[in-house]
């Protein structure tokens, strides 16, 4: 937690200035004018901060209200001033880092020390937010695309879906990764290589009577279970009827999407928001989870609106924004974490489509992402103190892209691929850049990821339009 | 730490044929230098898997891994398959996960675990204090919320010494969402569209109310009051007179709760004669009670001209 304050900060910086100016390229008065240039800097940063802060504060003192203020303690330095020492975009914020996080990123793919055993269940994601991260940041992955292939090939599961490695049950999870990351290599290697028949009736497996589907056999039923049978299905252009021997079939259930959208509705909660699964606290990544679920069977103007109750849902997505700190946070009451910047950040293209009206505090998230989640070193971070991994870079990169491009639904659905079935993703168009108050340059610009599937603009649709050619099973 | 375990020379296990890890091809992405202890352990497991035995030394083997690495739902699910064919007391199984889970507290494989279990036993007993226990050291965590969620409709535990508990959590810190959360399940949540009784809605309205006073900035209780208005199908205006005394749009510089403004905009958004003051309720939180959400109080403003509410 222990984060530098400003003033030291700045004091360093003072020092090694004027350490440079000694050797030969700055002057003093050089160095003089970057001191001010930077204390002008923080004064339009603190104002900045003053405005988008409520005067309005509870002094009665909680564990909640203690940890919120160590995270202000931690956050505020890095908004006002620059500890890291970056260089400045023309709106005075840190410049985004790509050396660096495309360094970090190729570095989370090699291999990892014994003593990080306990990702062993959860290679795939290392694979998945890697490679989403370094497309994001414009950087070609060809170079990875036939190892990518043969890590999944051993982790495919014999009966059916992936597991996290070699030997390991399918999951949900895991085949979310797994496809995702197949689908950004893009290959027809790629794509062969997953086996769609034993998918399906993996698929199969995972249906439940309620509606919803479990993440692997005898396993947890939750929203992520939905959203990633759901990604799986539409991807590979696998039929909606439920396979033979599906257990369900027994309750009488013929299609995957049988009781599911009444077990999504029955998931948003009395806050507005959305939870894991009826009855549980609204949260940021379920949230995202059921959006992408609605926006997977159909325009998300028709099914968000037919089945949320939407009003409170933009209430309490809205309110998922910290204060002063622009970034979001997962719950009510809960503190700041830059992997909500995609969580919640990416809910908000979902509705927006939904309500035709841009809602979301777009600048304040760049600003907490650039100036407070990218770690010095390289690599994005939950909050300034934390550590940089790959499921954070992943995150708040693509949070950052949703919040610099716009995209539009094409209601009439014209596009060649996703005419039947569960083609509603992929009739999203490019609709310009974010034209509203931003805090990035061109040189901070990411490149555009689908909306839905977090994945490179195109590839989405490619990889669809490839099982499509396919044809049935 | 335990001794280090292997299974090569161990004469328990000389029938088994052990099968090696396949990290993926020649040059695999994100491979682990795993230390020989856990690989030759996951190179048995990958073994019994494949024969599908369940067996005493099965049970062994699991707890081994799971030592190494709790984080495996793999090796989860498989002692659970293994525990329900051999038909082992479950009450061993609860007191060795007990320690167990205190140690992994974040992981979503020792609940489900846990729950596959507590089903089986067909008991909550002694479940309450341990989630009491766990909460002691995260007192937000999902998982164990979610597990206690699970523990009250699975042995139907809409009690008022449930209530008395969740009354003390949010009690110990009035900003746990995941406990107002908690209360709304017990209270509303038992089937979608049972309404309590008025001396129940009057008692739930007054909780929430009597904590704002306390912390007029919370929002959970009033996400609590809002959500708990809507699930009876009371008009928001059932909550003007409340709103009032932490804010009015005539007195724009006595706001002590910019929930309270929130309020108010949709009670007179819906209030015949009133848009005017529900527009200044709502310019009130952009331009200077809540300006973060300056974007989200504006697309509402922009509502009340199209005769809508929100």
């Amino acid at each position: 937690m222990a984060a530098p304050a400003s003033s030291s900060a700045s004091s360093s910086k003072l020092e090694r200035l004027s350490a440079t100016s000694r050797t030969k390229d700055l002057t003093d008065s050089d160095s003089e004018d970057m001191v001010l240039v930077a204390a002008h800097q923080e004064a339009e940063n603190a104002k900045y901060i003053k405005s988008v802060t409520s005067p309005l504060q509870d002094l009665l003192s909680t564990q909640t209200w203690q940890v919120q203020e160590e995270t202000l303690e931690a956050v505020l330095p890095y908004l006002e001033g620059n500890p890291n020492d970056f260089d400045l975009n023309t709106f005075g914020i840190p410049k985004l880092q790509r050396i660096q996080h495309v360094r970090f990123l190729n570095n989370a793919l090699q291999k990892y020390p014994a003593a990080f055993m306990a990702i062993d269940a959860s290679r795939p994601w290392f694979l998945y937010w890697s490679l989403q991260g370094l497309t994001a940041l414009g950087q070609d992955i060809s170079d990875y695309d036939e190892r990518v292939v043969y890590t999944f090939a051993a982790s495919q599961h014999p009966s059916g879906g992936f597991g996290g490695g070699h030997g390991q049950l399918p999951h949900l999870a895991a085949t979310y990764a797994a496809l995702l990351s197949l689908v950004i290599v893009g290959t027809p290697e790629a794509y062969a290589s997953v086996n769609r028949s034993t998918m399906y009736s993996f698929l199969g497996r995972m249906k439940q009577a309620d509606g919803g589907f479990t993440m692997a056999l005898n396993g947890e039923e939750d929203i992520r279970g939905a959203f990633c049978a759901l990604v799986a299905l539409s991807l590979l252009n696998l039929p909606l009827e439920l396979p033979p021997d599906a257990p369900v079939r027994e309750q009488g259930l013929t299609s995957f999407l049988d009781g599911l959208t009444d077990w999504i509705s029955r998931c948003q909660t009395f806050e507005g928001g959305i939870s894991a699964s009826p009855g549980q606290e609204a949260h940021g990544a379920y949230a995202f989870c059921g959006l992408g679920c609605l926006s997977i069977l159909g325009s998300p103007k028709d099914t968000i609106n037919k089945h949320l109750d939407v009003p409170s849902l933009l209430h309490w997505l809205s309110s998922r924004q910290c204060a002063p700190e622009g970034g979001f946070n997962g719950r009510t009451n809960k503190l700041v974490d830059g992997c909500y910047s995609h969580w919640v950040g990416g809910c908000w293209p979902l509705v927006e489509a939904a309500v035709g009206k841009g809602i979301a505090n777009r600048a304040a998230l760049g600003r907490y992402i650039l100036s407070a989640a990218q770690f010095k070193k390289g690599g994005l971070i939950d909050k300034p103190g934390k550590r940089p991994d790959a499921y954070h870079s992943c995150y708040n990169l693509a949070g950052l892209s949703a919040m610099q491009h716009e995209h539009k639904y094409d209601e009439t659905k014209s596009g060649e691929v996703g005419k039947e079935g569960l083609g509603g993703p992929y009739h999203w168009q490019q609709d310009g850049l974010y034209g509203g108050e931003k805090v990035w340059d061109d040189d901070d610009m990411l490149n555009r990821v689908h909306p839905v599937f977090i994945v490179p603009w195109g590839k989405a649709e490619a990889c669809r339009g490839y099982f499509e050619e396919q044809g049935s099973l | 730490m335990a001794p280090k375990k292997f299974y090569h020379d161990d004469p328990a296990w000389s029938d088994v044929e052990p099968i090696p890890q396949d990290d993926g091809g020649p040059y695999p992405l994100a491979a682990i230098a795993y230390t020989d202890e856990y690989r030759e352990a996951m190179s048995y497991l990958r073994a019994v898997m494949a024969k599908n035995e369940a067996s005493q030394r099965v049970l062994a083997l699991t707890e081994h891994i799971i030592s190494m690495n709790p984080a495996h739902y793999t090796v989860w699910l498989y002692r659970a398959k293994t525990l329900s064919a051999l038909s082992v007391p479950l009450s061993e199984e609860i007191a060795w996960l007990n320690p167990t889970a205190l140690r992994h507290i974040k992981n979503y494989q020792i609940w489900h675990h846990r729950q596959t279990i507590i089903n089986q036993l067909g008991s909550p007993k002694g479940e309450s204090d341990f989630i009491t226990s766990m909460l002691a050291q995260d007192s937000k965590n999902y998982h164990v919320w979610s597990y206690r969620q699970w523990l009250v409709q699975r042995f139907n535990i809409y009690t008022d010494e449930e209530l008395a508990w969740t009354e003390s959590m949010i009690d110990e810190d009035i900003r746990n969402n995941s406990a107002w959360n908690h209360r709304f399940f017990l209270v509303f949540g038992k089937s979608k569209d049972a309404i309590p009784s008025q001396e129940i809605i009057d008692r739930e309205l007054d909780y929430a109310k009597s904590a704002i006073r306390k912390a007029p900035q919370n929002q959970s209780p009033w996400n609590y009051l809002r959500g708990a208005v809507r699930h009876v199908k009371l008009p928001v205006s059932t909550l003007k007179q409340f709103a009032l005394e932490f804010a009015d749009t005539e007195k724009p510089d006595e706001v002590f709760s910019s929930h309270a403004l929130d309020v108010l905009a949709d009670v007179y958004a819906e209030e015949k004669g009133m848009e005017e003051q529900a527009r200044r309720a709502l310019e009130l939180l952009a331009e200077r009670y809540d300006p973060i959400r300056k974007q989200y109080w504006n697309y509402r403003m922009g509502l009340l001209g199209e005769g809508r509410v929100v």
